[in-house]
């Protein structure tokens, strides 16, 4: 039990990972809250009616559900050990019944974990009940509710809290972040989007010696408060990403945080005399600059920064000339330079980056010979080259690879006679050809790739014979064809691709009702799109059997939103996004 | 040692090696005595591992455990539960485990002890 709480806490501060956009429910969509299901609660209802095949569900969860099945039995807990009412708690949370009024069961129950985060309907009413648990309270997450100052100014006695999250509470103001200092035992904030983290309003950041997780993201009027961060010393990770109102004077407060290992920027108005003053954060692993004004004189400073894992220069103003200076960073695992201005030239200084397990280049001015610099990253897992002048020519240099598990080579030069320099890399699994010059020919290249499991042909010239080839990857779960030159017959050639989740065989338009009786069979399907396409009212039935289908784009087909309705409602409850609707 | 909820002992494949055999002898607060399968008792891991440890409890010994806390009518329910997940996990028990609200709490409180 003990375990499943902390466990809570620690999920408080999201580990971002930088490559991988996440998907919040933010706070102007609050009236959502009300509409979606909770994350878990599939599980949760999964466990009540007896959990997965194999696994007996232990008496404890039983009962757990019994209670919440009877929660109007109950009107006090404050008699039962603490961990059972907190189970309780977690169970009523995350299903989805926990209401103002059954809240009250938990007056002073001495619970050390409230998450609330997103949940619906929470206000000031809710807080007292909160501020009941008193010292024991340890961990709360009020993100995304409507409680004002009031409401958090009633946890001022609970001092022991150690995590904090009040993501998206817009109500509340600079006045009422003063409750914040007296929380001295915290070691995670987290107040994303929040107007009232000014100079002034920061202030109470000051008395919070203990901090080792800070989340500021997107708090629009944080210029000039960060100076109230300088003494926080213990500080380890800092995200400010898409705070776009500090400059390059908010930065000199960093300079003394020595113990920062993540420091997220992205989006801030700094240039390279603002990152000047990151110059002593030896210990700083994660640094992600992306989309900010600065250029490759910068990276005389990042070359100081040996300890880095991860560069994010994306969408910065980088050229060749200063990219010498990312040679010491042998450590670095994931580097990201897309969107830049760099060419060939930048890329001999990577060549001794033995490390990288991903590199993006998305965008850049590089070519085939630039790739020669890129033969001994053996580590490499990852390399994006999209929309870059590579061609056919210079993926020989990538043969020898035999790490790398995805690349992107879409909007690139590349042709038939270069797939074949890339079919020996047998541990890729996510390949992107949505090219025009690629064709069946091409693809016959590829068929040694059996362990592929994400496909991306959109523009690549696909023809009915071309299909043939996809039996040889079983393992799909993502394939998008959308050359325009497919019709039923080459559908056949995917209707057993039974792990395929998203199918996109949109801009086809020969396809027919044929086509959706043949992938009647891929249960398995949670997003399908043949948009474009000859498909109809009469064939919809076919989709029947796709209990999973949460996304279903047919635009522009002999479709329409009446019967499509009617599909949903009659047999697809899980279809949300439908188009046209 | 298995964390709550991972399927009961008889899946684990060392366990063929532990006598499982043999009955114990389960007491509540009142006294009364409950003759249950030691492979049903030890469902729960907290009798378990007093069946189990090497000569560590009294108990193993004299093959019955006292329940000065747990009322008749709720250690008679766990031992139906005990029956109930050995059943389930053979794939042979599809319904569902009743369970009475007016002793909810209380057998709440008895499978946090018994780690069940």
């Amino acid at each position: 039990m003990g375990s499943a709480c902390s466990r809570k806490r620690g999920q408080l501060v999201h580990e971002d990972d930088l490559y991988s956009a996440r998907f919040s429910k933010s706070g102007s969509f609050k009236w959502l809250l009300h509409t979606l299901p909770r994350s878990n609660s599939a599980d949760v209802h999964r466990r009540g009616q007896g959990p997965a095949p194999g696994r007996c569900p232990s008496l404890m969860e039983l009962c757990v559900a019994k209670v919440r099945e009877d929660m109007n039995r109950y009107s006090d807990f404050s008699q039962l050990p603490r961990d059972l009412s907190q189970q309780i708690f977690n169970e009523l949370v995350e299903s989805g019944y926990l209401t103002e009024a059954s809240l009250g069961a938990f007056h002073d129950c001495d619970l050390q974990d409230i998450c609330l985060g997103e949940y619906p309907g929470v206000t000031d009413a809710w807080m007292e009940v909160v501020a009941s648990q008193g010292q024991s309270l340890l961990s709360v997450d009020i993100s995304c509710s409507d409680v004002t100052d009031s409401g958090l100014n009633l946890l001022k006695d609970c001092s022991s809290m150690q995590s904090l999250a009040c993501d998206y509470c817009d109500r509340i103001s600079e006045h009422g972040l003063k409750t914040l200092s007296g929380f001295s035992n915290l070691t995670s904030l987290s107040i994303k989007k929040c107007a009232a983290v000014t100079a002034e309003g920061a202030k109470a950041f000051a008395n919070l010696v203990n901090l080792v997780n800070l989340d500021l993201e997107r708090c629009p009027k944080i210029h000039g408060g960060l100076v109230h961060l300088k003494g926080l010393k213990k500080l380890e990770k800092l995200n400010m990403r898409y705070c776009n109102c500090i400059t390059d004077s908010d930065m000199k407060y960093l300079s003394d945080l020595t113990n920062l290992r993540e420091l997220q920027l992205s989006s801030c108005k700094i240039s390279d005399f603002g990152v000047s003053y990151l110059r002593g954060l030896h210990k700083l692993a994660h640094l992600n600059l992306e989309g900010c004004a600065v250029t490759a004189a910068c990276l005389e400073v990042i070359s100081g920064l040996a300890s880095l894992v991860l560069l994010n220069l994306s969408r910065c103003g980088i050229c060749d000339e200063g990219c010498e200076n990312l040679e010491g960073l042998v450590k670095l695992k994931a580097l990201n330079l897309g969107f830049n201005h760099i060419t060939d030239a930048c890329l001999i200084h990577l060549k001794d980056l033995i490390n990288l397990e991903c590199l993006n280049l998305d965008s850049c001015k590089i070519g085939d010979e630039g790739l020669f610099h890129l033969k001994g990253l053996v580590q490499l897992k990852s390399l994006e080259l999209s929309d870059t002048e590579v061609g056919s020519n210079g993926l020989r240099h990538l043969s020898g690879l035999r790490n790398l598990q995805s690349i992107n080579l879409s909007f690139t030069l590349v042709t038939d006679i270069g797939l074949k320099k890339i079919s020996g890399l047998s541990s890729l699994k996510s390949l992107n050809l949505d090219n025009r010059q690629i064709t069946d020919t091409g693809l016959a290249a590829l068929t040694s790739l059996t362990g592929l499991t994400h496909l991306d042909l959109f523009g690549a010239r696909i023809t009915d014979a071309g299909t043939n080839c996809f039996r040889f990857f079983k393992n799909l779960q993502s394939l998008e064809v959308c050359g325009g030159l497919i019709t039923d017959a080459g559908v056949k050639n995917i209707k057993d691709l039974k792990a395929l989740t998203l199918l996109n065989l949109s801009q086809n338009g020969n396809l027919t009702d044929k086509t959706l009786e043949l992938i009647s069979g891929l249960t398995a399907l949670v997003s399908l799109n043949v948009s474009n396409s000859r498909v109809s009212n009469s064939g919809l039935h076919h989709l029947k059997p796709l209990q999973n289908l949460r996304s279903l784009s047919l635009e522009s087909c002999r479709v329409t939103p009446t019967e499509i309705k009617k599909l949903r409602l009659a047999a697809l409850p899980n279809l949300i996004s439908v188009r046209p609707e | 040692m298995m964390g709550k909820g991972e399927a009961p002992a008889p899946r684990e494949p060392e366990e063929e090696e532990e006598d499982t055999g043999g009955v114990v002898k389960l007491i509540s607060a009142e006294g009364f005595e409950f003759v249950v399968d030691k492979k049903a008792a030890m469902v729960s891991n907290t009798l378990r591992n007093m069946l189990t440890s090497p000569g560590g409890f009294s108990e193993t010994r004299q093959g019955e455990v006292r329940f000065p806390e747990i009322s008749t009518h709720v250690l008679e329910k766990i031992c139906q539960y005990f029956y109930w997940s050995l059943h389930y996990s053979s794939g042979k028990e599809t319904t569902e485990f009743p369970i009475e609200p007016e002793i909810t709490l209380e057998l709440m409180m008895a499978a946090n002890y018994l780690d069940t």
